[in-house]
């Protein structure tokens, strides 16, 4: 098992090595097309052409692009992915303190995207070629219509606005500074022991990460539901029924159990469009993660940041595919013996 | 052989189109279908006589009637149908010039994203070898990147306007059109039919075209129907955000970023541009999911 397991983490990492390359070369050479000068921002009203010429040179935008991407690629694999332009600070400190709150709503708002779409993929597999499909079909199609970024404003104008119960702006209540251990707050504020502050963080917690699940959870429900459907015409599920296994210990046990794997598989492969989501869903609550310091970096053309964000996101969407790809060795008994 | 050539080819010109007449009967007899294309041709229909629709011009300011409520509420007025946002523009006619921006984008990006998608799924699929592995290697180095992430990086190269919209969200998308046609393209290159083609002797180029291509269009109209929605969303978020088009183009995601400004004292606002985004791409939705149970025979077998 542990053989299969490191076998797929060393395949994956050396694949990873030349795709991480390549993304980097394609978003470099991409920002570097740009039509607006990043220094733009950085000069006072009064400068002078010089002044700028020599901003350039210091920043070394002047040298041709091949070798401004062999300098900044050089660099990243020491671990220095150079200084934030409106920052002025390390893009790599910037992203350290911001991944972990990213990492935490993410992984939240798939939690209750499970909560939400187990039930209801199960519900729309109960219901597949009876009278109310077409109901439920409808339901899924109405919550595939609307996305994060719109949950996010929704919610806010339902809890935040209109009946005013939840928080909805920042990480924490401002007048609670976070102990800075790992910078997961749920975590560190437990470790800590400060409950008053730990229900602060949750209750700034419930909207975006309801946001976040309610646009992934149609997704999931879908897959969920054709899997259930390919699951149960299989002939163990016959030959279940025939030993007198109840109807719903043959879905939940059996049927339920065989289609997890298409759905983790799948629930891999769209991570992406649920960072995508948290990356909206982050802007609207001035949650201060990733995706927020990434809209920040866009609007100001900061090109150090947006580069080294993008490579943040290319790590993370590949280690997602190590997860996936481990996890499905090990739920997935054909592999055991391998 | 030119006497055995002529009645298969007399044989499949009379298939081919009553396949098509049967395939418009069972795409007339999709409920969702008829839901999601009515919708759409309404939003179509608004969005080109916009001028001569709305009631106002998007961009007129009445400074007297700002955030004035819609005109079922106590004192809402008829002036403004859908009331008006905090700088005192009509947001009904906001709204309907909010739909030309939504629609060029999902026809064109979607048009956009198609071909390139398609004809790279076809060229790989068809041809398989060195081309299918470099095809394919680039839609995994695609696709590992969030695709608003990847849109993002492309508008900060490209800068804002419309065009750079559907040019960002087609270099983002063809991936969803080349991966999903390539597998169809690989199936559909097994088949006896094809494999008679190319015994008959017809050129690559011609079995691509008149052989191939026919049997993955089914597929092709329901990830088009699809990414039209996706378009729609992208376009909105990038515009929410303000990076899509300059402010004096109106557009849903504008309204969005305006109403949430304005939320604390009118929450109404928000509720119009959010009906029109939702409204239209689940239409777009529908219609996609109409058109692949109405076209693809084994689902079809399944639900009849």
């Amino acid at each position: 098992m542990l053989q299969v397991i490191s076998a797929i983490v060393v395949r994956r990492l050396l694949l990873a090595v030349p795709t991480l390359w390549l993304l980097s070369l394609v978003v470099f050479f991409v920002l570097r097309i740009l039509p607006v000068d990043p220094l733009g921002m950085l000069l006072p009203a009064s400068a002078t052409p010089a002044d700028a010429a020599a901003l350039r040179q210091q920043l070394g935008f002047d040298k041709p692009i091949p070798q401004q991407f062999l300098i900044w690629l050089w660099a990243a694999i020491n671990g220095n992915l150079g200084t934030s332009l409106n920052f002025r600070q390390p893009v790599s400190q910037l992203m350290m303190a911001a991944l972990p709150a990213t990492l935490e709503l993410s992984l939240v708002g798939l939690v209750l995207a499970l909560l939400i779409s187990i039930p209801g993929g199960v519900l729309a597999f109960v219901l597949y070629q009876k009278k109310r499909e077409a109901a439920a079909d409808l339901t899924v199609a109405l919550m595939q219509s609307i996305p994060s970024f719109l949950w996010s404003l929704l919610l806010i104008a339902a809890f935040g606005v209109l009946w005013p119960v939840l928080p909805f702006s920042g990480r924490i209540a401002p007048d609670i500074t976070l102990p800075g251990l790992t910078g997961f707050a749920l975590l560190d504020l437990l470790l800590t022991g400060q409950f008053s502050g730990l229900l602060s963080a949750l209750a700034h917690l419930v909207l975006p990460a309801l946001a976040l699940a309610l646009g992934f959870a149609p997704l999931v429900i879908r897959v969920l539901r054709s899997s259930l459907i390919e699951a149960a015409n299989e002939p163990y599920v016959e030959v279940a029924r025939l030993r007198g296994l109840s109807e719903s210990r043959i879905l939940w046990r059996h049927i339920l159990k065989n289609a997890a794997l298409p759905t983790i598989t799948m629930i891999g492969v769209q991570f992406g469009f649920l960072f995508g989501a948290a990356l909206l869903v982050e802007m609207i609550f001035g949650y201060p993660g990733i995706g927020n310091l990434m809209v920040q970096a866009v609007k100001g053309n900061d090109l150090p940041l947006i580069q080294g964000i993008a490579l943040i996101f290319c790590v993370l969407m590949l280690a997602i595919t190590v997860i996936v790809d481990v996890l499905y060795a090990v739920l997935n008994p054909r592999m055991r013996n391998l | 052989m030119s006497t055995l050539e002529l009645p298969a080819l007399a044989g499949s010109s009379i298939d081919s189109s009553s396949n098509l007449r049967a395939a418009l009967r069972e795409l007339a007899r999709q409920p969702r279908v008829w839901v999601g294309g009515l919708i759409l041709l309404t939003a179509t229909v608004l969005a080109m006589f916009a001028p001569w629709i709305a009631p106002h011009d998007p961009l007129d300011q009445d400074l007297l009637h700002m955030l004035a409520p819609p005109m079922w509420a106590v004192d809402g007025s008829s002036a403004y149908p859908l009331g008006t946002d905090g700088l005192g523009r009509c947001v009904l006619s906001r709204a309907i010039y909010g739909a030309r921006v939504a629609l060029t984008v999902a026809i064109a990006a979607a048009w956009g994203s198609m071909l390139l998608g398609s004809t790279l799924a076809l060229f790989g699929g068809y041809f398989g070898g060195i081309v299918d592995r470099l095809i394919s290697y680039v839609v995994d180095l695609w696709m590992s990147f969030p695709p608003v992430v990847l849109s993002l990086i492309l508008l900060v190269g490209l800068g804002t306007g419309v065009d750079k919209v559907i040019l960002a969200v087609v270099l983002v998308d063809w991936t969803r059109f080349c991966r999903v046609v390539r597998a169809d393209v690989l199936l559909t290159r097994r088949r006896d039919f094809v494999l008679a083609a190319q015994l008959i002797g017809f050129s690559h180029w011609r079995t691509m075209l008149r052989e191939v291509l026919p049997a993955v269009v089914p597929l092709m109209i329901t990830l088009f129907s699809i990414e039209m929605g996706i378009a729609i969303v992208v376009e909105a978020t990038l515009s929410f955000i303000g990076l899509s088009v300059p402010p004096e183009i109106t557009t849903w995601g504008q309204m969005l970023a305006d109403a949430r400004n304005d939320m604390q004292s009118a929450v109404w606002v928000l509720l119009t541009p959010v009906g029109c985004i939702v409204v239209t791409v689940l239409a777009c939705n529908l219609l996609g999911d109409g058109v692949r149970v109405a076209l693809d025979p084994r689902l079809r077998q399944r639900a009849g």
